[in-house]
C-alpha cells in the first residue's frame, strides 16, 4: 500500500494560542517500504503517525492510501481507522490486562466478527511467527517487557493490515533486548512485505531499520534519505548534528574562494558550499591522527568505546572530537592530524 | 533490634485498640442481641434466641419486608448509579469536550446541599407525582445523592488507564461503545466493584430521605424500621432491635466479604499494568 502524505498540516487551537505542530509534510511512502520518521521529542512525529492511523483528523492538506483519499480538510473524508486496515504497536505495549494474550491477539478478529475457526488459525500463526506460542494462556501481567511488545506486534500483524504503524515501540525496553528485537522486527517486515511506518527518536534504530528516513523538526521534513545519504550527505546543520555518533565537530568559519580555514589551516570548501559565513561541519570519523597533519592539538580527554576511541583534542580555541583506532594516548599528548579530503560540509550560517 | 521488637509491640498495641475502639458498638449489639434482659439498670446476662424469633417470626414487626425493601432499593440505586457513573466518566475522561473541569465541580458542589435542606422539597415533588412510599421514590433520591461520589471514583481510575489502550482499541476496530464496554469497563472492573459496593452501602445505610418518603412496610428500608420498632406499651425493645441489626449487617458483611479482593485493589492499585 503506497500513503502519499500531500501538504498535511496539523494545528491545534485553543483559546488563548495556536501551535503548529506540523507545516505541511510531503512524503510518499512506497508499498512494501520500511518507512521511519526520525526526530527529537515534540517535533511532531507521533502526531503524523496518528493521522496516518486515522486517531487525528489533518487540518490541511490530503492524506490518500493508494488512490483512495482517507483524509482532507473536508470532515467528510476521514475514514476512521478501522475501515482504512492499518494496524499500530505502541511505546507502552497497550495490551488489554484483562485478556490473555491469545485474546489479546484474536481481539481485532473478534471485533471484526471473524469465525472462531479463522480466530484461531489465524492466533496460532501470528503466535508462532513471533514465539510467543507457549504464552498463549497467560495474562499480560506475566510476561517480560520483550515478551509483552511481541504480543503487541502479534496482535498488530494478525489481520493482515495494509499499513503498520510503530510508534518507538523498542524504547520499553533494555538495550540488549532493543538490539535484539530490532534485527527481528526488519526480518520480519521484510517476510510480511507490509507498508510500514516506525516513529523514534534514536538515530540508530532509524538508521538500522529505514529503507528511508524522513527527519523531522519543527514539524517539517528537514531531509528525506536513505539512512547512508542522511550520514554522507546531510541538507543542513541540524540533520548533521542529529545523525551520527560520536557527534559532528561544528565550527563557525567562513568561506572565501572556495577554502575555508580552522586554526590556521585551510581547507578546501565543498563544490556547492556557499560563499561566507558558514558552519563547517565534520564527523569524528573523517579526521585521521597523522604525522605531518595540517592541525596541532593536545589531547584533553579519550573515551574508550571498545575497537575505537573517541579523542578531544584541543586547537587553539576549538576542540575537535576524533574517532581512532589508537588507544595509547594520554591526557596532554600533542597530536598531528588532519581532515580526510572531500569530507567537510559546509552550512550556511 | 529491640527498636524493631519495641516498635512491632507499640503498633500491635494501637491497632488492637483502633479495632477495639471500632468493633466495641457491634460487639454490644451483637452481645445485646442475645440477652434476654437487655436492660443498663437490671444488668446480668441471661442468653436467649427470643430477640432473634421475634424479629423474624413476629409478623407486625415487618422485619423481612424492611430487609426485602432495603436490598432491592439499595441495588437498583447502586447499579443504576455505576451504570450512569461510568457513562459520565467515560465522556470527562476521554471525550473532547469543553467545561469538562467545570461539570465536575458542578456535581461536586450538588452534592454540598445538605441532605435536611432538601428533604421538604422532595417530599413535596414526590407527593405531587404520587410517588410516595413506592420504591421510585427512594431510588431517584438515591441516585443523585450517590452519583457525585461515584463519579468522582470512577473519573480518577479511568483518568489512570492509559491512553493508548483506548487508541489500541480503536485501531483494532473498536467503536467509542465497545471501547467503553470491551476495553474501560472490563479493564476498571476492581474499581467498579468498589464504587458499586460503597454506593450500595450508602443507599443501605440512608435514614432520612426514607423516613420522610416512606410510609409503612411496603417500601420502608431498614435503618426506618428498625428505629420505628416499637414495644406493645411504647418501651423501647433493645433486644429486638439489636437483633434485627444484628442480622441488617449480615448482607454488607458477605458483599464486603466476598468482593474483599477486588474491593482492596480497587482502594489502593489504581494503576493500570499495560
Amino acid at each position: 500500500m503506497k500513503i502519499h502524505i500531500n501538504g498535511v498540516q496539523k494545528t491545534y487551537s485553543t483559546l488563548r494560542k495556536k501551535t503548529e505542530v506540523l507545516k505541511n509534510i510531503n512524503i510518499t511512502v512506497e508499498d512494501r517500504e520500511f518507512f521511519v520518521l526520525l526526530g527529537p521529542s515534540g517535533c511532531g512525529k507521533s502526531t503524523l503517525l496518528n493521522i496516518i492511523a486515522g486517531l487525528e483528523p489533518v487540518t490541511g492538506g490530503e492524506l490518500r492510501f493508494g488512490d483512495r483519499l482517507v483524509a482532507s480538510v473536508n470532515k467528510k473524508d476521514f475514514v476512521q481507522p478501522k475501515d482504512r486496515n492499518v494496524a499500530m504497536v505502541f511505546q507502552n505495549y497497550a495490551l488489554y490486562p484483562h485478556l490473555t494474550v491469545f485474546e489479546n491477539i484474536a481481539f481485532p478478529l473478534r471485533i471484526a466478527r471473524a469465525g472462531a475457526e479463522e480466530i484461531k488459525k489465524c492466533v496460532e500463526k501470528s503466535a508462532e511467527i513471533l514465539k510467543i506460542s507457549k504464552h498463549l494462556q497467560s495474562k499480560p501481567a506475566e510476561l517480560s517487557g520483550g515478551e509483552r511488545q511481541r504480543v503487541a506486534i502479534a496482535r498488530a500483524i494478525v489481520r493482515r493490515p495494509d499499513v503498520l504503524l510503530f510508534d518507538e515501540p523498542l524504547s520499553n525496553l533494555d538495550a540488549q533486548l532493543r538490539t535484539a528485537t530490532r534485527v527481528e522486527l526488519k526480518k520480519l517486515q521484510r517476510e510480511l512485505g507490509i507498508t510500514t511506518v516506525y516513529v523514534t527518536h534514536d538515530q540508530v534504530e532509524a538508521m538500522t531499520l529505514g529503507d528511508r528516513v524522513a527527519v523531522l523538526k519543527d514539524g517539517l521534513v528537514q531531509q528525506l534519505d536513505t539512512a547512508i545519504g542522511l550520514y554522507e550527505r546531510p541538507a543542513n546543520r541540524f540533520v548533521a548534528q542529529f545523525i551520527g555518533f560520536p557527534q559532528i565537530n561544528l565550527f563557525e568559519t567562513e568561506v572565501k574562494n572556495g577554502t575555508f580555514s580552522l586554526c590556521g589551516a585551510d581547507f578546501p570548501a565543498p563544490a556547492q558550499a556557499p560563499s561566507g559565513p558558514v558552519w563547517a561541519g565534520i564527523r569524528p570519523s573523517d579526521l585521521e591522527l597523522k604525522d605531518g597533519g595540517a592541525l596541532n592539538g593536545r589531547v584533553d580527554t579519550m573515551e574508550l568505546l571498545g575497537r575505537d576511541a573517541v579523542l578531544y583534542v584541543s586547537c587553539g580555541q576549538l576542540e575537535f572530537a576524533i574517532l581512532s583506532e589508537r588507544k595509547d594516548l594520554r591526557e596532554g599528548d600533542a597530536v598531528k592530524f588532519s581532515l580526510k579530503p572531500g569530507k567537510a560540509h559546509c552550512f550556511p550560517r | 533490634m529491640k527498636e524493631e521488637t519495641l516498635s512491632s509491640i507499640l503498633t500491635f498495641v494501637a491497632a488492637c485498640f483502633m479495632a477495639g475502639f471500632s468493633l466495641a458498638p457491634f460487639l454490644y449489639m451483637f452481645a445485646t442481641s442475645f440477652n434476654a434482659s437487655p436492660d443498663y439498670l437490671t444488668g446480668g446476662f441471661n442468653f436467649t434466641l427470643a430477640n432473634y424469633n421475634d424479629v423474624l417470626g413476629v409478623k407486625s414487626l415487618h422485619f423481612l419486608d424492611y430487609l426485602r425493601n432495603s436490598l432491592v432499593v439499595s441495588f437498583v440505586s447502586s447499579v443504576a448509579t455505576v451504570l450512569l457513573a461510568s457513562l459520565a466518566a467515560y465522556a470527562i475522561t476521554r471525550l473532547e469536550m469543553k467545561g469538562k473541569a467545570a461539570i465536575l465541580l458542578f456535581v461536586l458542589a450538588v452534592s454540598m446541599f445538605p441532605q435536611v435542606s432538601l428533604i421538604g422539597y422532595l417530599f413535596r415533588v414526590m407527593t405531587e407525582l404520587d410517588l410516595i412510599n413506592t420504591y421510585t421514590a427512594l431510588v431517584l433520591p438515591y441516585i443523585a445523592w450517590i452519583l457525585p461520589l461515584a463519579l468522582w471514583i470512577l473519573v480518577s481510575y479511568f483518568a489512570q488507564i492509559p491512553k493508548e489502550l483506548d487508541r489500541a482499541a480503536v485501531i483494532d476496530g473498536c467503536t467509542k461503545w465497545q471501547v467503553l464496554f470491551k476495553v474501560l469497563l472490563p479493564v476498571s472492573l476492581p474499581g467498579i466493584f468498589s464504587t458499586a459496593l460503597l454506593s450500595f452501602i450508602f443507599a443501605f445505610n440512608e435514614f432520612l430521605f426514607a423516613l420522610m418518603l416512606t410510609t409503612d412496610y411496603q417500601s420502608r428500608t431498614i435503618p426506618v424500621g428498625i428505629a420505628l420498632f416499637q414495644g406493645l406499651h411504647g418501651e423501647t425493645p433493645w433486644g429486638q432491635i439489636m437483633a434485627a441489626s444484628t442480622l441488617t449487617t449480615l448482607p454488607i458483611l458477605l458483599f464486603t466479604l466476598l468482593f474483599q479482593r477486588h474491593i482492596v485493589q480497587g482502594l489502593t492499585r489504581g494503576a493500570v499494568k499495560g
